[in-house]
């Protein structure tokens, strides 16, 4: 890492920088912190008068765990979950397919095809909502977590330019090569890219799994039969703060936020050094 | 692959329409040189391979072409000819005392004929490409077989699928998933801009039907029945561009500036430090945006220690605030600032992820001949680094500008239920000075059911992204890198 | 068998576009469909049948708000208990009446069987044909040994005619009252002090306490309106009327009322809320009175104890006169959805949740004000405080009937007078604004 052989060493700048640094991390996480410390409050409601709970308690936890007709968070948790792992798989499997084909593979149409995919990346998946509502209607797909992962997973394949840009980077000689040996384009595709491109792999999976813990559009709208049980966690906590609501949830709006948020973290941690690697593709082999 | 790194959009266009022109120019040959089984396969698919053995792809054609006659027959028949109306038999009903149950005419319902009439549109398509394909196919077979050659049978056929035909193995089921979820829905939003689909016509009771451009014209200002339509546009539109603009260059060079900072010799524990930064984008963003409105609330925790601290009574008393709280997010101005500083909060730090991995790759040469030459850090930073980030990112800068222009959670979770207008103007056409076009897009959709003008707020918002992407890549960057590293 | 024909070809033709094959996809195809919307009559082709114990389950769903879902769970196994014949699987979900005609407009056909919505949606939802007039299908309500009649007689009269458009009800009441009043904290403020805006003020600045109401809310702020003799109204195509901007039928001109209301947003004991955060603010402590509705009343009690009283609203100054507040004065109904499939047994599921037991039962469950004339009638409801405050509202509050239009603008407007974007002074100024209110209330649908 090229950047830390500054020359400049003296010990108050070294602290001055790190005070910096303290102070930035501190503002970070001033949000996070009163999350965490409202999560613990004993008052179910927002506390708008200290910025700590008067009263600390775990009670949002048990009654998170102690399912009323409102709040469903196990439910919810395991709903998610299963969401999130159908649509890993069927996500990534796109994304790794389209991006070996147009990387490795030359055929007529490939150009074209990719040119169309960059042009509807660039289409929002909000503004044909309601379009994609009624095509799953037809499909009788409404209010069902198949429904859900379509709309999740379906149109993954056109985000496929980043692995693309790491496929790009194994090197052309070695597919050759195995193509002269007889290999056919799936047992290169299946025993020799993929396993070379870990990184990758595990950026689509990672960024593919936490789609359904983020989004709250497409679940409110798909899954629109007003039943608790049914919800994915983002509903279910956004409907928490619904105006009748928020008094005597908010705290475990916060105790739920918390509690997807430490899978979500631990995933970060774990995978940091590959998320940073995919991310930024095959620049970082440059 | 030198040829490759210079291709522009125009070119892309070109190449695209000589493919089609092929594809027509082949079929053409096919049709006029073929034998008189080759011709047969003009109205009979498996024709052709039932002349050259290849008795499995024959049935499959043939079932094929079954298929979409039956579909034609039997569907698409019951809507496409409603195509030109979108429908004229309203839903009535007559409730029925033995079933207990509600038994209606056959109705019409104007979105289903659309949507349906669209589908039968693809399939046809689909097939009529599928047909000319055909006719390549077996005239090659023709040629094959005068020339002597071996041809296939199905179960090598078949093998090509893994071989040499891979990528359609590979492709089949992601373009049919895009093709049902993106291209269908686009195609339907386009047509929906055309007709008067709103309100005062929601199927299934009420029909909507064609009416042309006049939705433009509603947009654009040409008067029609909401005057101040055209005003809010340009108003929310100027929003849009400025919010995506400040929201992708502060987060950018924020992260910019983090990463470098966390990345110094002088960072005690970086790991540490990084981690704290990162907890902020692991929690999800309808939580901590909806948690940040909270906090930032007229009556929040931040409005009571601002009173406590009394920063609210100076403010007040320099004039910046009338209120009796500081309005964060719901007056104007303060509520945009405040939403692009939430915003660097959110955003900074996944961008910092993305500067310390490129930034780990700087040519270790080039720093150490600048600071020889005795560079400051500062030129170091302007000279060196960022030329070789633009160069890097450079593309994803464009496309993160356009996701801001799209980017619907920030502005929805911060403003949704807490920030109200005082413009009359604006109000009148249902928008709001902090509304991105997708926010507004969405608030006609969910709670006016305006579908016709949402979705000519979607055409513009489309062509807007697409000719701004088309014009950034053609001026920032030759291509794309592929092949640089073979 | 037609939603699978589709997908078995669209998959069939996508697949072949590549050239591979997947050839049984004309399999289905020898069952045509015939009719154009299978989905909306399916129902209709069971073949009869005596509707009273059919072997048949019969499937409905029911929407109700997330804090009466406990009571809705009550009512739904009291009415399977009173129809022992009848199989059911009837699925609770979460939608209060407040947001329902948002969700239901969405998509008709996929909304609950059986939903209960707020007297001001009633126009929306009958002009997009949400709603199944009880009228056409009220010959059902024999199997609950009642008439039509029977339902509409044991209701309060207004409550009925709040349900009814062009001569059809569209809809059981199941609660009343639903309007906003004054709370307040007795030991702040006297009784004779919560009568009019003025003492009311001066007694809250005395004990140095605030004096809340949402006024960024056209259900709120037409209150003064309403009071001094303003209308709105609703035309046939589903467009606004609205005379705010002129003159009433009292001689009170339109800006005149707005500086009446000015005069109050300016004083500092006053503190305009907003529409979502009442609750939260009585709850911090800071207000000794508060205008809201009866939802409101556990937590008033809570935050001032002994001290807690409802009444109706304040009267404010006009010009040296007082002027009585007239509130919106709303109900709740039980609809049942035109597209029901069930439709004969959501009538009566409707019906049974606007009987007189359940009203009873929800009343002593949530406190929700009753319809119906015997509940009214019981003493637990006159004795408590909030709904007695409510009731007495009955005979000035005006059912409002509105369009889609009017909520934003009118928001809007409130946001001013809260903000104070228009001065008491500039005449000119508030006539602009209140033209431009009318203007975009009144503003065709689309």
């Amino acid at each position: 890492m090229k950047v830390k052989k500054m020359k400049d060493k003296r010990p108050s700048t070294i602290i001055m920088h790190n005070v910096l640094i303290g102070v930035l991390a501190v503002i970070w996480l001033i949000p996070i912190v009163w999350l965490v410390c409202q999560s613990f409050s004993a008052n179910p409601g927002i506390n708008t008068s200290t910025f700590f709970p008067r009263e600390w308690s775990l009670t949002s936890y048990i009654k998170l765990f102690h399912p009323d007709t409102v709040a469903q968070f196990p439910q919810w948790f395991l709903n998610t979950f299963i969401v999130a792992c159908v649509n890993c798989v069927i996500s990534t499997l796109f994304v790794l397919m389209v991006a070996y084909a147009t990387s490795i593979m030359r055929f007529p149409m490939r150009k074209p095809l990719m040119n169309i995919a960059v042009i509807l990346n660039l289409f929002p998946g909000m503004l044909s909502m309601i379009a994609v509502y009624f095509v799953l209607k037809t499909f009788s797909l409404t209010n069902s977590y198949a429904g859900l992962i379509m709309v999740y997973s379906a149109s993954s394949g056109l985000g496929y330019l980043i692995a693309k840009g790491f496929f790009d980077t194994v090197p052309r000689a070695l597919c050759e090569a195995a193509r002269i040996d007889g290999c056919s384009e799936a047992r290169i595709f299946l025993q020799m890219v993929i396993p070379m491109s870990r990184p990758i792999v595990v950026y689509t999976v990672i960024s593919s799994f936490l789609a359904p813990w983020m989004d709250f559009v497409f679940a409110k709208m798909i899954l629109n039969a007003g039943v608790s049980s049914k919800y994915t966690v983002a509903i279910g906590l956004y409907k928490m703060l619904d105006k009748s609501l928020i008094n005597n949830y908010f705290t475990q709006f916060c105790a739920g936020g918390v509690l997807v948020s430490i899978p979500i973290s631990i995933l970060f941690m774990i995978m940091q050094k590959f998320y940073v690697e995919g991310i930024t593709g095959g620049a970082v082999k440059g | 692959m030198a040829d490759e790194k210079k291709s522009t959009a125009a070119e892309a266009v070109s190449g695209f329409f000589k493919a089609v022109g092929g594809f027509f120019s082949s079929f053409g040959t096919a049709v006029a040189k073929g034998d008189i089984f080759v011709k047969l396969s003009l109205l009979w698919w498996g024709a052709g391979y039932v002349r050259y053995k290849q008795y499995v792809k024959a049935i499959i054609m043939t079932a094929l072409e079954a298929g979409v006659i039956l579909f034609s027959v039997f569907f698409a028949s019951q809507y496409v000819p409603k195509f030109g109306t979108l429908g004229t038999v309203k839903a009535e009903m007559i409730f029925n005392i033995d079933t207990m149950k509600n038994e209606f005419n056959d109705y019409d319902h104007s979105f289903m004929i659309l949507l349906f009439s669209l589908f039968s549109f693809v399939v046809w398509f689909v097939a009529i490409v599928i047909w000319m394909k055909n006719m390549t196919n077996v005239y090659k077979l023709q040629l094959m077989e005068e020339n002597g050659e071996h041809i296939n049978t199905f179960k090598e056929d078949l093998k090509l699928y893994i071989g040499e035909k891979f990528h359609i193995t590979l492709l089949t089921l992601p373009v049919l998933g895009v093709v049902v979820f993106t291209i269908i829905p686009i195609l339907l939003l386009v047509f929906v801009a055309f007709t008067n689909y709103d309100q005062q016509h929601m199927p299934p009771s009420e029909l909507f039907t064609w009416v042309g451009f006049s939705n433009f014209i509603t947009l654009f200002g040409g008067g029609g029945l909401t005057a101040t339509f055209g005003y809010s546009f340009v108003r929310v539109l100027g929003w849009t561009l400025v919010w995506a603009f400040f929201s992708t260059i502060t987060t950018y060079i924020g992260g910019i500036l983090l990463s470098l900072l966390l990345n110094s010799a002088k960072t005690r524990f970086p790991k540490f430090w990084r981690l704290m930064f990162v907890i902020t984008i692991a929690v999800p963003q309808f939580v901590s945006l909806l948690l940040v409105r909270n906090f930032f609330a007229d009556n929040g925790i931040v409005n009571t220690i601002c009173n406590n601290i009394h920063l609210t009574g100076f403010l007040q008393d320099i004039g910046l605030v009338s209120t009796e709280h500081i309005p964060f997010l719901s007056a104007p101005g303060w509520a945009h600032v405040m939403i692009i500083l939430i915003n660097i909060w959110v955003g900074v730090p996944y961008q910092m992820l993305i500067a310390t991995g490129v930034l780990m790759n700087i040519p270790e040469d080039q720093l150490e001949s600048a600071k020889m030459d005795g560079a400051k850090p500062f030129q170091i930073f302007a000279k060196i680094t960022m030329p070789y980030m633009l160069f890097i990112t450079g593309p994803a800068l464009v496309t993160d500008f356009v996701k801001n222009i799209n980017n619907f959670n920030v502005i929805y979770l911060l403003t949704q239920d807490v920030y109200t207008t005082t413009n009359q103007a604006l109000a009148n056409s249902q928008a709001q000075e902090v509304d991105l076009l997708v926010t507004w897009l969405f608030r006609l959709t969910q709670d006016y059911y305006n579908y016709k003008m949402a979705s000519v707020i979607g055409i513009v918002v489309f062509v807007i992204c697409a000719l701004f992407t088309l014009v950034a890549f053609n001026y920032m960057i030759g291509g794309d890198k592929e092949g640089t590293y073979q | 068998m037609r939603k699978k024909l589709i997908s078995m070809l669209l998959c069939a033709t996508m697949v072949a576009t590549m050239a591979t094959g997947c050839g049984d996809s004309s399999g289905d195809d020898s069952k045509p469909s015939s009719g154009a919307n299978s989905e909306a009559n399916g129902g209709s082709d069971s073949s009869g049948g005596a509707g009273g114990g059919s072997s048949e389950t019969v499937d409905l769903r029911l929407w109700g708000a997330e804090e009466d879902q406990d009571y809705l769970q009550q009512v739904v196994s009291n009415f399977e208990k009173a129809y022992p014949d009848q199989k059911f699987n009837i699925e609770i979900g979460v939608e209060s009446e407040l947001t329902a005609k948002d969700t239901v407009l969405t998509d008709i056909e996929a909304a609950a069987d059986v939903y209960s919505y707020a007297s001001d949606q009633l126009a929306d939802l009958v002009r997009a044909g949400a709603l199944a007039a009880i009228d056409d299908v009220g010959e059902v309500l024999t199997k609950a040994g009642k008439t039509l009649d029977d339902v509409k007689s044991a209701n309060a009269p207004d409550s009925i005619e709040a349900a009814t458009l062009d001569g059809k009800m569209y809809g059981f009441p199941t609660g009343g009252a639903n309007t906003y009043f004054l709370y307040y904290d007795s030991s702040v403020i006297s009784e004779e002090d919560a009568k009019t805006w003025d003492a009311l003020l001066a007694a809250a600045a005395k004990a140095k306490k605030k004096v809340g109401m949402t006024l960024n809310s056209g259900w709120y702020n037409a209150s003064f309106f309403y009071g001094a003799g303003f209308t709105t109204g609703l035309n046939e195509d589903g467009t606004t009327t609205m005379d705010w901007n002129g003159t009433s039928a009292d001689g009170i001109s339109g800006v005149d009322v707005v500086k009446s209301m000015l005069d109050i947003t300016s004083n500092s004991a006053f503190i305009p809320i907003a529409d979502d955060q009442i609750s939260n603010t009585i709850a911090s402590g800071d207000l000794c009175a508060v205008i809201s509705g009866a939802w409101d009343s556990s937590n008033a009690e809570k935050v001032w104890g002994d001290g807690y009283a409802a009444t109706k609203l304040p009267t404010y100054t006009l010009g040296g006169k007082q002027i009585q507040m007239a509130p919106a004065y709303g109900y709740k109904f039980e609809a049942v959805n035109a597209y029901s499939k069930n439709s004969g047994w959501a009538v009566l599921l409707a019906e049974f949740i606007a009987n007189e037991e359940s009203q009873k039962l929800h009343f002593d469950m949530k406190k929700q004000p009753p319809t119906n004339s015997n509940v009214l009638a019981s003493d637990a409801i006159q004795t408590d405080k909030a709904i007695a405050a409510a009731v007495s509202q009955g005979d000035f509050g005006v059912i409002q009937s509105v369009g889609q239009k009017y909520w934003d603008t009118t928001k809007t407007f409130g946001e001013m007078v809260a903000k104070g974007k228009i001065k008491a002074k500039d005449d000119a100024a508030i006539q602009k604004a209140l033209d431009n209110l009318v203007d975009g209330v009144t503003a065709p649908l689309s």
